[in-house]
């Protein structure tokens, strides 16, 4: 189907209008890209899309960064799933996903799952305990363990490796309150200096099982 | 800058490096455009759209329902401020399965072109919502596809290919002349075809395994790619690894510039069409790579 074209265009008013918004939008655009690649942008560019530009941004999912980095072939690269427990049953079956799901369906437990492992650190365990709660019926309990497994990237040359666990928190419903009681890394929790003792760094010794309570 | 409308369309161009700037501004902006690409812009987002919208459906309640692992009260904590979605309010079971399913009608509507002009902006408003309510679940096609639904709501993006425009021959309504918002549209979707590549490319030149040539054996053994069978040949050949990895990288960059360039601007947009869902393929975002072509499909198929 083709159709003549003709030479129709704005009037004065309307294109120039349209020019501010077009610009200002590129302005954020640019700015978007700059500020939110993680690549230590100056405070300044931050402070500027944030109080400027965020606000009408954000609402409509269009301010984004693009940083699309695809793969560093990092830790944070690998395979996320987070499986949920009842506290204490090793017999239970755990709740696992994505499980056998695939496509973008796991894509998004999977997204769920890595940013418990990566950011939900920096929030005091928010996600952790929404999650942990929202399992609560499918494992029959009150008190459960959310873990989050990791699935490093194979090396080349190397073989594939096991799920290592990436976070663990115990969440529970006490007297009606939600409590998370997170379990740290042991090479997070610092080590006990007993009066009488070596000192040395090196003996290792945490004094403890590792569980942290927040 | 590079116009994308014929020569014939082109106002006489003003002496003086700032009028001249003014020229090519308008010129890109502003000639009329035919709205063709736009309507297959549209289907091929509509579709995606679907694509997106159906891999909610099964835990839909799993995630937002009222005993849901993403409480609003939660996300609400984790999203930016300003954050906002319409999802928020749909608080029961049966309200919130009656917005998704209203979500998908709109995406139906759009696909078919359906009362294009109030469906394309409510689609890209639903959608915006849905990934608010849940922003730790959404991933780079989501966001490709927002900046689409934004472009279609607005151009016409129905005159074409559209049950509108069936029941605009059936009433004996001619065909629309070319317009400007069709060249909006158009150069939005030029736009942010660069800037998520230039994005991209950025990103990934932080990384070492872009440069030394490794990134591509990571994507390929990754949880989610749908390469996995270059493993074999990839483990046979760094040389095949090394050249897949920058490959991609120069691909992106080219694509780019390439954009920009008249005389390579099609054949680069082409390109697109094809680059683009295998490096999707490659990295395990079919969708985002699909999204991606549906950018360049307005230069590509300009006549």
């Amino acid at each position: 189907m083709s159709r003549p074209i003709n030479n129709s265009t704005p009037s004065p008013v309307t294109q120039a209008a349209v020019t501010v918004a077009l610009s200002i939008y590129l302005v954020g655009l640019v700015l978007s890209i700059v500020g939110n690649t993680g690549s230590g942008s100056s405070a300044v560019v931050r402070t500027i899309k944030s109080r400027l530009f965020s606000p009408w941004m954000v609402p409509p999912w269009l301010d984004l960064g693009f940083d699309y980095r695809l793969t560093y072939g990092s830790d944070e690269d690998g395979d996320f799933s987070v499986e949920v427990r009842r506290q204490g049953d090793g017999e239970a079956a755990p709740v696992r996903l994505p499980g056998q799901l695939t496509g973008e369906r796991a894509a998004r437990w999977r997204r769920l799952a890595r940013s418990i492992a990566v950011e939900d650190t920096d929030r005091d365990g928010l996600l952790a305990a929404a999650v942990g709660r929202g399992m609560f019926d499918d494992v029959g309990a009150d008190d459960v363990t959310v873990r989050v497994l990791r699935t490093p990237l194979v090396d080349r040359g190397g073989p594939p490796s096991a799920p290592v666990q990436a976070s663990s928190a115990r969440v529970r419903m006490v007297g009606g309150e939600l409590q998370l009681i997170r379990a740290e890394p042991r090479g997070e929790v610092a080590p006990l200096v007993r009066s009488g003792a070596s000192g040395d760094p090196s003996d290792g010794g945490t004094g403890s099982d590792g569980e942290a309570t927040r | 800058m590079n116009t994308r409308s014929s020569d014939a369309a082109r106002p006489p161009s003003s002496t003086g490096g700032i009028a001249a700037v003014g020229d090519a501004w308008n010129r890109f902006w502003f000639s009329p455009a035919d709205s063709q690409p736009l309507s297959l812009v549209r289907i091929g987002a509509a579709a995606i759209a679907l694509a997106a919208w159906w891999s909610y459906a099964a835990d839909l309640q799993a995630w937002f329902g009222p005993a849901g692992v993403l409480p609003a009260d939660t996300v609400r904590e984790w999203r930016p401020p300003t954050g906002f979605s319409l999802f928020d309010w749909a608080v029961t079971p049966l309200a919130l399965n009656a917005l998704f399913v209203a979500t998908g009608v709109v995406f139906a509507l759009l696909l078919v072109g359906f009362a294009t002009p109030v469906v394309a902006p409510l689609a890209a408003v639903l959608w915006a919502s849905l990934l608010h309510r849940g922003p730790i679940l959404a991933g780079p096609a989501d966001d490709g596809l927002s900046i689409l639904l934004w472009c279609l709501a607005i151009g016409p993006a129905g005159e074409y290919v559209s049950l509108d425009r069936w029941l605009a021959n059936r009433a004996g309504r001619p065909v629309p002349a070319a317009g400007w918002r069709a060249s909006i549209s158009e150069g939005l979707l030029q736009v942010h075809a660069t800037a998520i590549a230039v994005g991209a490319v950025l990103a990934q030149l932080k990384g070492d395994v872009w440069w030394n040539g490794l990134a591509a054996w990571y994507l390929v053994t990754g949880p989610r790619s749908g390469a996995a069978g270059l493993v074999p040949l990839l483990e046979r050949s760094e040389y095949l690894t090394n050249l897949l990895t920058h490959g991609v990288t120069a691909f992106e960059i080219l694509f780019a510039i390439g954009m920009w360039c008249g005389p390579t601007q099609q054949l680069v947009a082409r390109v697109g069409l094809v680059g683009w869902p295998l490096v999707g393929l490659l990295a395990g975002e079919p969708l985002w790579g699909l999204a991606m072509a549906l950018f360049a499909l307005p230069l590509a198929v300009r006549r």
